[in-house]
């Protein structure tokens, strides 16, 4: 990227998918018939990114590359990808990793799953660049268990793509040798952590590594290994194709490019959408997705773990990036929206989600293990059920903040964001619920015919 | 655990050693445990569930203890210990299904097949299962039988589904994918730009 050039000649950033400049390119393919073919993907581009950079560039050109597109990782934390691929030590003659975190389990996260049904090929070529930007001798996708189109679909399309050369030895004529194992969990939210999820593939129980070391450091079978997103590796493939600086002409200062924002709940058009980053909720929630199809009052902006927000409009107006949403007390995480409509008891939603991390919560610690394991849903299920007390929606809350920041690992801290923004934004709910024994907002049956 | 123990039985992989071959060479030779998952879920296809006598069949195999396996086995929810039905139902039931009436259909399923949370039917051909987000929260509710999601189930679909099923046949999956996923040509804006402040 050249930021010498003058201000006044650099075009103004893609910031919205109305930009006539913008176009979908990630998601180009998905729900199109017979895609997921290497015919098919061939035909239209495929495997170009994965040739230019093992026959024209040099490992560390990828890494520049990515670095200078500005790509932070889409699992969720927003690490800059290009940044981790350099941590990687240089190749020693062993064997070095990457594992490919296809464990979607973050509810209201379903981004990867299309891919890897739709176009596999497209991981497969992510995999590949990734791995000959860190010199790696060998593949990990690990994919969540419920997953089983997409494993299928993803085994056959390394398959496919071995007895054409793209994977195995000396690929594309290349002294460059690699391949891929696909390795299927069995339901264990966990495994998303990058640590637990090395576990899992070591056949062991999905806890968590205490870091450090870092896996880059010590890995898979204590070798270097670095473990990216199913979408941070397929924008890779882009990147190489068009250019960092065409990656880098979308988004905000901190966040560029395209990515995959998912909308769930009372929405016209629940989906996936392509964006760049930088385009509003408000953009996705109304130009894209319809609106919502009740009255709402709350939208979730990345996925369970984030934080909440009440529906306003300040919060629908924000640019969808990293900053932005840590600046206000969110986060990004995956980008996936769930709207919350006015008559679903904050209590009740929230009970739902505590739940879901009391099922997932792996007992290593002793915070996670019985503060959202066992105290959290059981205190949610008494106010729920009409047993409260007014006092227990102090209680809750300093329960929940004993439990912020003192677990083994972020998947406490995903609880707890979320009951404390409820808490913070829908107070009254809780109070009412507590002092009369029933919530503000009946139970509705809202299953459609 | 009521299965009667065989000690007799006929190795699972005794007369499947290409498969058994196969799933070993995915590993590196100094990660033969990572083989445990797939060898768990090989066993688990055909035999709907893995027995202990299975656990130490393979514990062998990839060099650890029953125990160990039993360890590995009960922190994944989808192992299981005792056989499910012929149609393990899965009914997702975190926020976004919630959001669409889970509850509902849950409720539904468990007067039909007069079974609870967990339960098996005593013909063995059905089991019910609550389950968490199974990454459909654009197409909810879903129910995943066996390895098939049913995507945006209502009413209609969940009666039809249930039919089918005690018709011992699986129905064909209607693929709905919502959002953007219906190709570049039509992934454009269904709306022009928002006004601020409108909404």
């Amino acid at each position: 990227m050249s930021d010498q050039v003058a201000t006044a000649a650099k075009p103004a950033p893609i910031l919205s998918r109305h930009d006539p400049r913008y176009e979908v390119t990630m998601y180009r393919y998905v729900g199109v018939e017979g895609a997921h073919t290497l015919d098919f993907y061939r035909s239209h581009g495929g495997y170009e990114a994965a040739r230019k950079a093992l026959t024209s560039m040099t490992p560390a050109q990828v890494i520049d590359e990515v670095k200078a597109s500005g790509l932070r990782g889409r699992g969720g934390a927003g690490f800059p990808t290009g940044v981790k691929w350099s941590f990687m030590a240089p190749p020693d003659g062993k064997p070095r990793y990457l594992v490919c975190n296809a464990d979607e389990s973050e509810p209201g996260s379903f981004k990867d799953r299309y891919i890897m049904e739709d176009d596999p090929h497209q991981l497969v070529e992510g995999m590949i660049i990734g791995a000959y930007a860190m010199q790696m001798t060998f593949g990990f996708l690990y994919v969540r268990g419920e997953y089983y189109l997409g494993t299928t679909r993803m085994e056959a399309a390394i398959a496919e793509a071995r007895a054409a050369g793209l994977l195995g030895k000396n690929i594309l004529g290349s002294d460059f040798s690699f391949d891929i194992t696909v390795h299927r969990g069995a339901g264990a939210y966990i495994c998303g952590e990058e640590t637990a999820l090395m576990n899992s593939l070591e056949g062991l129980r999905a806890n968590p590594r205490l870091k450090p070391p870092f896996p880059a450091a010590a890995g898979m079978y204590g070798r270097p290994t670095t473990i990216n997103n199913v979408t941070s590796l397929t924008s890779s493939v882009h990147i190489i194709n068009r250019g960092a600086a065409w990656f880098a002409s979308m988004g905000t200062d901190d966040s560029k490019g395209t990515k995959l924002y998912q909308i769930s709940g009372p929405v016209a058009r629940t989906g996936v959408y392509e964006m760049p980053m930088g385009a509003t909720f408000r953009e996705l929630i109304y130009d894209f997705a319809g609106g919502p199809t009740m009255e709402p009052k709350a939208f979730i902006p990345g996925g369970s773990s984030t934080p909440m927000f009440p529906w306003e409009d300040r919060f629908l107006d924000m640019p969808m990036d990293y900053g932005t949403l840590a600046k206000n007390g969110s986060m990004l995480g995956t980008g996936g929206v769930i709207v919350i409509p006015r008559d679903k008891c904050i209590v009740d939603a929230l009970y739902n989600l505590v739940r879901f991390y009391a099922h997932e919560s792996c007992g290593k610690c002793t915070p996670c293990r019985e503060g959202v394991g066992h105290w959290l849903p059981r205190m949610y299920q008494k106010l729920v059920s009409g047993l409260g007390r007014p006092e227990d929606v102090a209680l809750l809350e300093s329960v929940a903040s004993n439990i912020k920041g003192n677990a083994f690992c972020p998947l406490a801290d995903a609880c707890i964001g979320p009951v404390q923004a409820s808490l913070k934004w829908f107070r009254d709910e809780y109070e009412y619920l507590a002092a009369n024994g029933k919530s503000k907002y009946a139970k509705n049956d809202w299953w459609q015919a | 655990m009521n299965e009667t123990h065989t000690h007799t039985q006929t190795p699972f992989f005794a007369d499947k050693q290409e498969k058994l071959a196969e799933i070993l060479s995915r590993y590196p030779a100094d990660g033969r445990r990572s083989a445990l998952m797939p060898l768990l879920w090989e066993v688990q296809r055909e035999e709907r569930y893995v027995s202990e006598e299975r656990m130490r069949e393979l514990a062998e195999i990839v060099g650890t203890t029953a125990t160990e396996v039993k360890g590995v086995m009960s922190f994944y929810s989808t192992y299981h210990d005792q056989p499910v039905g012929t149609f393990h139902i899965q009914v997702c039931s975190t926020l976004s299904c919630a959001l669409a009436g889970s509850d509902e259909l849950f409720d539904f399923l468990s007067n039909e097949l007069g079974i609870v949370n967990g339960e098996t039917t005593a013909d063995g051909r059905f089991s019910l299962q609550k389950v968490e987000c199974v990454g459909s929260c654009g197409t909810a509710p879903v129910v995943q039988v066996n390895d098939t999601y049913y995507e945006r189930v209502g009413r209609g679909r969940c009666r039809h589904l249930v039919d089918a099923l005690r018709q011992g046949e699986l129905p064909p999956v209607w693929r709905e994918r919502g959002g953007d996923t219906v190709g570049a040509a039509k992934a454009e804006p269904v709306k022009q730009p928002t006004d601020r402040g409108e909404g």
